[in-house]
């Protein structure tokens, strides 16, 4: 009994200390912490030539592979060229998300907030892109993307602290593939093939768009799910339709071989395919081997184009990585890397919303992409390459330009306004009339 | 033996809740970690931790719902973060809508109330593992929804710029709501588990055909506890949503349910603070310690087998057996009867060890 005297007491005093606290906290101001205004660019600007910078890649998880390559790119710019430019060394703190938007979101919050970084570059999914990018234009930090595909980044979602540095849009890098197919290719229709989810609509839209306004007829329009590996079934569509030409287009990995093998295997002709970036990338090129010489494909990166930048890019990509070539997720944070350090060379430290708009003003004669420079939504407008798959003299597969589209911007032939009044691409709308 | 299992559970089961010293230390103990907790941004805590603090206890309130389910209705859901997600969704379209706050909560109840209706009444006719596959399928509905349904969810891109109430808006007033949140829910939770209706549960949970003899509707049972359940998630889901102003199909994935199941497991089933302890953990390693570690996801597979292999009842169950235990073993001398165990952070944990014959005593 003497026991139950004492929580009473006990809990009386808990109680009271429960109580006083939350007084306390209530009554008194706000925590230290949140008097401080949020760290914003250009912290860092004072002290006279040094750039942080945060990198977000998923180096775990389904796309560690493609994440890690995004890292590669930029780091191989450094360890060939110095991490100095005009005495403003560049410092970078990796962080993996695992291709998850709230890790993404926590990873940017801490890079910004704790690491005080100038300017974040990644993520590599679009989900991520997106919700990362929403971030950091609320808290001032510019955001560099090297990979993510998502057109909205630079159109619905566009602000001016978010550029795109490294890669195309999806319908944007495929639109001259449509053209090329209706007019150089000489077909007259087409089927296609694309992953169903917004990347492969973005591709496909691209795709249908650039053929039909330069008089092909589309078909029929089939979509595979992103985790398909048996293929057959959609080749048999294919071959029911009937149609000139067929165009694929895959978000890379597994489904590229897997549909080549199942397209192949039922003994089609390869003369009549054209696949996107990605289905065709040299993941593919190295499991398909001999079988694909002269296989067609469309992107804004073409290994084997005939350049001193591009040469000089795979070279030192073979030495890191046991003679392979480079991709487009190692391009894209390879291209981003030498953007920021001929920005910084021309125009001496810019941090925030000066360096976006540095960037956005350059342009970038000689990049291992060709002549690139930016539109007004901060989007790459450049060449998009139709390319044929070449065995080297070195025993790999390059992609080789047959087809060059200078200057290809993100809308499509149409006005910005009428672009962004359309809804976003999907199954159902693939912006024909 | 088995007479005294019996005895135990019915006792434990329909009886009146005991107050001992046990409960009293639990008392104690919850008292100073709610102390701690609304300390920390006092501390010298960076606007980031509070806000991973945040994280945490987001995680850890949608962890509860799942817990609940699981600690009394022995029913384990895989589908959980569809739940959240409906709800977040909802929020997330009456912003797109340009709805204010205001409507984006009724929005994002209505939302809650219609998945955990049709979670609930999916499952309700099954235990074990077909509960399990229902809600998955449920949940992989919702999951393909958020995907397909572009025009409405923005397909794979999500819905961003959700923005929470102006009052809420300071990282530290959120983080101060979050946590009241948390307790209330936490609270509300607990005094359900332990009326007359979580005791029916916990009876559904042990044997189904007595409860069914004895005249209860287990199928109404069920939906109950799960519409509560859902309740709980779905306001998790509306936190989540203002926390990161942002939701994207993923919120829905098969992933996130198994991580929630893996927080539950890791703090302990059916245990008042394991969802938390649990959350802190995964959200932790997942957020702080993969700037360290490349290898982090090998490192929470690993912390979790070694508390499957060596902790059954969880990190909060089993620091409550190994503290009874001590207990029981320094009073031994004086009382040959040790002390029942009990106390409010493990019962139904207890009950676990109980029905599985590896209770301690």
């Amino acid at each position: 009994m003497t026991s139950m005297k004492t929580r009473g007491r006990r809990s009386a005093l808990a109680a009271a200390g429960i109580a006083a606290i939350t007084a306390l906290a209530l009554t008194a101001c706000a925590p230290p912490g949140a008097s401080e205004p949020a760290p914003s660019a250009g912290s860092n600007g004072e002290d006279g030539g040094a750039l942080k910078v945060g990198f977000i890649s998923p180096t775990t998880g389904n796309f560690a592979v493609a994440g890690q390559e995004m890292v590669d790119g930029w780091n191989l710019y450094w360890d060939i060229n110095g991490a100095e430019v005009e005495g403003i060394t560049i410092e970078t703190i990796v962080e993996d998300d695992a291709g998850n938007p709230e890790t993404s979101l926590t990873k940017a919050k801490k890079l910004v907030e704790q690491d005080e970084v100038d300017f974040i570059v990644g993520p590599l999914i679009a989900n991520t892109a997106l919700a990362v990018a929403a971030y950091t234009a609320s808290v001032d930090v510019p955001n560099l993307h090297p990979v993510a595909a998502s057109d909205d980044l630079t159109q619905r979602a566009a602000n001016d602290l978010t550029v795109r540095t490294g890669s195309m849009g999806g319908s944007q890098a495929n639109y001259p593939g449509g053209e090329w197919a209706a007019t150089e290719g000489g077909y007259d229709t087409a089927v296609t093939l694309c992953a169903d989810y917004a990347f492969g609509w973005e591709s496909c839209a691209g795709f249908v768009q650039g053929f039909t306004q330069n008089g092909g007829e589309v078909l029929e329009q089939i979509w595979f799910p992103n985790t398909t590996t048996d293929f057959s079934t959609y080749v048999s569509q294919i071959q029911a339709a009937g149609a000139d030409v067929v165009y694929v287009a895959t978000a890379g990995g597994a489904p590229g071989p897997n549909f080549l093998n199942a397209y192949l295997g039922l003994g089609l002709d390869m003369d009549d395919l054209l696949l996107n970036c990605c289905a065709a990338d040299q993941g593919t090129l190295r499991a398909m081997g001999d079988q694909i010489v002269g296989l067609k494909s469309v992107s804004y990166w073409a290994e084997g184009r005939d350049s001193e930048a591009v040469a000089e890019f795979i070279d030192a990509y073979g030495e890191f990585a046991d003679g392979k070539v480079p991709g487009a997720y190692v391009a894209g944070g390879y291209m981003t890397a030498s953007l920021v350090a001929s920005v910084l060379a021309e125009r001496g430290l810019v941090t925030g919303e000066d360096l976006v708009s540095a960037i956005t003003e350059y342009t970038f004669e000689d990049s291992i992409f060709g002549r690139v420079s930016w539109d007004d939504y901060n989007q790459m407008v450049g060449p998009v390459y139709v390319r044929e798959v070449t065995a080297g003299d070195d025993g790999n597969f390059y992609n080789t330009p047959i087809a060059t589209f200078e200057d290809v911007d993100q809308w499509l032939g149409r006005s910005p306004e009428d672009a962004l009044a359309q809804p976003t691409y999907s199954q159902s709308f693939q912006g024909l009339e | 033996m088995s007479n005294r299992i019996v005895e135990t559970r019915t006792v434990r089961t329909f009886g009146p809740p005991r107050r001992d010293r046990a409960q009293m230390t639990n008392i104690a103990l919850l008292a100073l970690l709610l102390v701690a907790a609304i300390a920390l941004p006092y501390l010298g805590a960076s606007g980031f931790m509070v806000s991973l603090a945040s994280t945490i206890l987001i995680a850890a309130t949608l962890a509860s719902s799942v817990n609940f389910l699981a600690g009394n209705g022995g029913m384990v859901s895989l589908g959980h973060a569809g739940i959240a997600a409906a709800s977040a969704y909802g929020a997330g379209w009456a912003s797109r809508q340009g709805l204010d706050p205001g409507m984006q909560v009724l929005v994002a109840l209505g939302m809650t109330l219609l998945a955990s209706c049709l979670y609930g009444l999916l499952s309700m006719r099954t235990s074990g593992i077909y509960f399990l596959m229902v809600t998955l399928a449920v949940g992989m509905l919702i999951y393909g929804l958020a995907f397909r349904l572009s025009s409405v969810t923005g397909g794979e891109n999500g819905i961003s710029g959700i923005a929470r109430f102006e009052w809420l808006d300071s990282y530290w007033i959120y983080y101060y709501f979050v946590l009241g949140v948390f307790v209330l829910a936490t609270a509300a939770l607990w005094i359900v588990s332990n009326s007359p209706f979580g005791a029916s549960l916990r009876g559904i949970r042990d044997s189904e055909s007595r409860m069914r003899s004895l005249g209860y509707s287990v199928r109404s049972y069920k939906l109950g506890a799960f519409m509560i359940s859902g309740s709980v998630a779905g306001l998790a889901g509306l936190l989540s949503v203002w926390h990161t102003h942002f939701v994207s199909p993923s919120s829905a994935g098969v992933d996130r349910s198994v991580h929630l199941i893996v927080m539950v497991i890791l703090g302990g089933i059916g245990t008042l603070l394991g969802p938390l302890i649990g959350a802190a953990v995964v959200v932790m390693v997942e957020n702080l310690l993969s700037s360290y570690v490349d290898r982090w996801p090998t490192l929470l597979g690993l912390i979790f087998i070694l508390v499957i292999l060596f902790a059954r009842a969880g990190i909060a169950g089993s620091a409550g057996k190994l503290f009874r235990r001590l207990r029981a073993r320094s009073k031994a001398a004086s009382s040959p009867e040790g002390d029942a165990p009990g106390g409010a952070a493990a019962p139904p944990g207890d009950r676990h060890a109980v029905h599985q014959g590896k209770d301690p005593q």
